[in-house]
């Protein structure tokens, strides 16, 4: 058992290491393919008046004008040695680009995740508890929620809440009224999916034999769903929480953008527009390393918790 | 235009109208009562200016140009010399200058006790060292020059004493002087032009001597700065002497347009940048100011590529000429703070003629013109000569806000004398590709502060932008732009800047549309005496708060 373990774990984290080393060099291609560069871009602003060997001296002093393959050579190897470079577009540390960004995200990202569990559990026990008529009502809100644009919410929001009772200013997007009003914009299509499925697992649930011997015994419908339904009802909705973080991490940049908060949506959609090669390569590949050590943790947990996985097979798969 | 964001735009009008009137009633007092500066200005006070992105960081040889840092360099940095919104130079760091043989050498003269905000002293040595990195840059650091500096037959800058540099030139620079007013020649402590091209992203290292100075930044969200207390060597020209009245101005950078609208009409803030050209009138109506700033250079217009199909026919050139109703432009896609064009440079540039009848609209004529021409409408009613539909693809300037819906309008009446135009809607960083590719005919936004500039972008002599396509094939245009390059006296070049002016527009090599408008604000009614430089950019140093 051990040394299967061992094997497995083994190939596990290789295959993790090649799917980052694979994001790095797709992200480097894909931005290769478009045209022009982030100096060159910049410099063509018909407002500069600069000519093109102007142009071409600085584009040689950033090493832009080397075949792409060279071009990865180097990046790549900065990259293995942990150096994140500088910001073509601002000449800014890489590193202090998106450490700027990612407390204003991870905020964000965390409340919108807790609003959108409340607002999931809400929506599913209510679908399953309202009376009929009330409950048909809840069970379409899932649909309705992921309908709605983002911004149409967010727009909305502010209009009512910062225009009109001036419950917060757009001017401050990082107090934490804001905060939470931002949070909800991205909880609501955010919560859909997780009450869908919390929803079906409720009525699959309590479809159950144990849960129509637990009613038999008289057990109050409440009591049922706290001590009985919610555990195993959960288990799937959890899977979808990992998923579920990866697009509040990412996709959150329309809500950043109404609400004036500069985070990672913002500094992914400012260096894909811009070009800037080292900023996106270290944002796509922290986002590949977070992504690929979550899918390795429960990779490596699965088989501890859950004794039908056969790890041998794994392995070997 | 994507469907989504069509449909986005749509929904945010509404809200905006929404907002609009919701601001109106709120509001309730005597709306458009704009007593614009009355008042005695007071000292304190404090503003939020609204942004939408600061995005290309502080080294100043790449942002001092640009539309949004050029607003925050502004207010933290001097220049030698002062341009006003006429095009008239008058002294700022520069007490007085002289230009000798024959605009050949040039000698300033630096007003005293000006200071760095670090506290060492903006002298002739420092001039010195802002002048080589103008002229030169360095491009072993990855810093670039500054594009409208008369490098070509700069020769060298010396220190004749602290407070006296003496400039020399190869040839005659009549428009050094002026360009030295240009927003890209922005003074900094020799200390920051020193540091690599990385170092000096770091706003904090930018030491400037301007009536502001940096108190606390976050990249990329925002920036406040101070006022300078012992600040004394502001522009005469602005009629205020002493340190700026305003305390803080704190920079916010909100992306959407429709909020930094609202917020500002909701009073959350003083200052939004760049609103939609729509909602003018609106929120005019409401008492609020709406600066509408036209910078010296050229207009809001066509480079036409004169070999490219089918722009290399002289008779369409002339066509499109009279075939664009710019009051139909005016009218529909702008407002009347945007003015007509008299040529191709702006009206406010002294050497700027009246040449409006070599681009009047004409549809009668502009047809007439390309039958004449051999071009016969075909089935689907564009023209067609020799097997080839009148056709050519037009893409809209991302620098310049709703060109997009100007050049949809001219889509639309090019349609209408039987020339096909497909649009082609990029965003900034398509732009240089499409430059890159010499289209027949080319949007471009240009601001200048010297005529002379123009002499540079029209052929290809002396490594000249050759906007046209000609290289130098054009015997007049290259003796007209030789004339204009070599003038030694103002009068001389005024005349022949005229000749050219007539020239340019009557071949159709440049096709202008209106005056530019690049930078729009919006300002609340309680801030008062803000000032707009020749290019356009708005100044806080004399701007103060009504309490």
């Amino acid at each position: 058992m051990t040394s299967g373990y061992g094997r497995f774990a083994l190939a596990r984290a290789g295959q993790a290491a090649v799917v980052v080393l694979l994001a790095y060099v797709l992200t480097f291609l894909v931005i290769s393919v478009l045209p022009g560069d982030a100096i060159t871009n910049s410099l063509r602003d018909p407002q500069s008046g600069l000519s093109e060997a102007d142009i071409q001296r600085i584009v040689q002093y950033y090493g832009l004008d080397q075949p792409v393959l060279v071009q990865l050579a180097l990046s790549l190897g900065r990259f293995l040695t942990g150096e994140l470079g500088f910001s073509l577009q601002s000449n800014l540390p890489v590193a202090q680009i998106v450490g700027d960004a990612l407390p204003s995200t991870l905020t964000l990202a965390s409340t919108a995740l807790a609003i959108a569990v409340v607002f999931a559990i809400g929506i599913a026990y209510g679908a399953h508890y309202a009376p009929p008529r009330w409950a048909g009502v809840l069970r379409s809100i899932p649909s309705f929620f992921l309908s709605v644009p983002n911004f149409v919410i967010g727009l909305v929001l502010i209009e009512l809440f910062a225009f009109r009772l001036h419950a917060f200013t757009t001017t401050d997007p990082n107090s934490a009224t804001a905060t939470l009003f931002a949070a909800v914009t991205l909880a609501i299509p955010v919560s859909a999916p997780l009450a869908e499925v919390l929803i079906a697992s409720l009525d699959h649930e309590s479809r159950q034999e144990y849960a129509l011997v637990a009613r038999s015994r008289g057990l109050a419908e409440t009591q049922l769903f706290a001590r009985h339904l919610v555990k195993p009802s959960a288990l799937p909705s959890v899977a979808m929480v990992a998923l579920i973080m990866g697009e509040l991490l990412g996709g959150s940049v329309i809500t950043e953008t109404i609400f004036g908060r500069d985070g990672i949506g913002t500094v992914v959609q400012k260096a894909v527009t811009g070009e800037d090669q080292p900023v996106l390569q270290a944002v796509v590949s922290l986002s590949a390393v977070v992504f690929v050590a979550v899918n390795l943790a429960a990779d490596l947990l699965t088989p501890l918790l859950d004794p039908r996985v056969n790890v041998r097979e794994e392995a070997n798969a | 235009m994507t469907p989504i964001e069509f449909r986005r735009r749509v929904f945010l009008a509404g809200i905006t109208a929404i907002t609009g009137s919701a601001v109106l009633t709120a509001c309730g007092g005597p709306a458009a009562t704009s007593s614009a500066d009355a008042g005695t200005p007071v000292d304190g006070g404090n503003i939020t200016f609204l942004i939408q992105g600061y995005d290309t960081g502080w080294v100043s040889s790449k942002t001092s140009i640009s539309s949004y840092e050029g607003n925050l360099w502004g207010q933290i940095t001097d220049k030698l010399v002062y341009v006003d919104d006429k095009g008239q130079l008058s002294p700022w760091v520069a007490e007085s200058w002289e230009e000798l043989n024959g605009a050949k050498d040039f000698v300033l003269h630096l007003k005293d006790g000006v200071t760095f905000s670090d506290g060492t002293p903006l002298d002739a040595a420092a001039v010195v060292a802002n002048l080589n990195a103008w002229a030169k840059g360095a491009p072993d650091r990855g810093v670039s020059k500054v594009g409208l500096f008369p490098s070509s037959n700069f020769v060298s800058a010396e220190a004749a004493d602290a407070k006296t540099v003496k400039v020399s030139f190869s040839s005659p620079a009549l428009g050094f002087i002026a360009t030295l007013a240009y927003h890209g020649c922005i003074l900094l402590s020799p200390k920051t032009l020193a540091l690599p091209v990385d170092a000096q992203a770091d706003l904090a290292q930018e030491i400037g001597s301007g009536p502001f100075v940096l108190k606390s930044w976050k990249q990329g969200d925002s920036y406040v700065l101070e006022k300078r207390k012992d600040y004394n060597w502001g522009p005469a020209a602005l009629g205020h002497t002493g340190p700026a009245r305003l305390d803080t101005i704190t920079y916010k950078v909100i992306k959407d347009t429709s909020v930094r609208t609202s917020t500002v009409a909701s009073g959350q803030a003083e200052v939004a940048f760049n609103v939609e050209p729509q909602e003018i009138d609106t929120l005019k109506a409401q008492g609020f100011t709406v600066g509408t700033p036209k910078y010296l250079g050229f207009v809001d217009g066509f480079q036409v590529n004169t070999q490219a199909f089918p722009t290399n026919d002289p008779s369409v050139r002339q066509a499109i000429q009279h075939g664009i109703d710019r009051e139909e432009i005016r009218s529909t896609v702008y407002t009347e703070d945007w003015d007509a064009a008299t040529t191709f440079i702006q009206g406010n540039v002294p050497e700027a003629g009246d040449y409006s009848s070599a681009f009047a609209f004409d549809a009668d004529k502009a047809k007439k013109l390309l039958d004449d021409a051999g071009w016969k409408p075909g089935p689907d009613g564009f023209r067609v000569k020799d097997g080839k539909v009148l056709e050519f693809p037009l893409t809209p300037n991302p620098y310049v806000p709703s060109t997009k819906a100007e050049d949809e309008l001219i889509a639309q009446q090019l349609e209408r004398i039987g020339i096909k135009v497909n649009l082609k809607v990029v965003d900034v960083a398509g732009y240089a590709a499409i430059q890159a590719s010499r289209p027949p005919l080319f949007q471009t936004s240009r601001s200048f502060v010297d005529v002379g500039t123009v002499a540079g972008v029209l052929t290809s002599q002396n490594n000249g932008e050759n906007w046209f396509n000609l290289g130098t094939s054009d015997q007049k245009l290259n003796d007209l732009s030789t004339a204009i390059a070599s003038a030694s006296d103002r009068e001389s070049r005024k005349k022949v800047a005229g000749d050219l002016q007539q020239y340019v527009l009557e071949q159709g090599y440049f096709i202008p549309l209106n005056q530019l408008v690049q930078r729009l604000y919006l300002i609340s009614p309680s801030v008062k005496g803000v000032q707009y430089n020749g290019l356009a950019y708005a100044n806080f140093y004399t701007a103060w708060v009504a309490k």
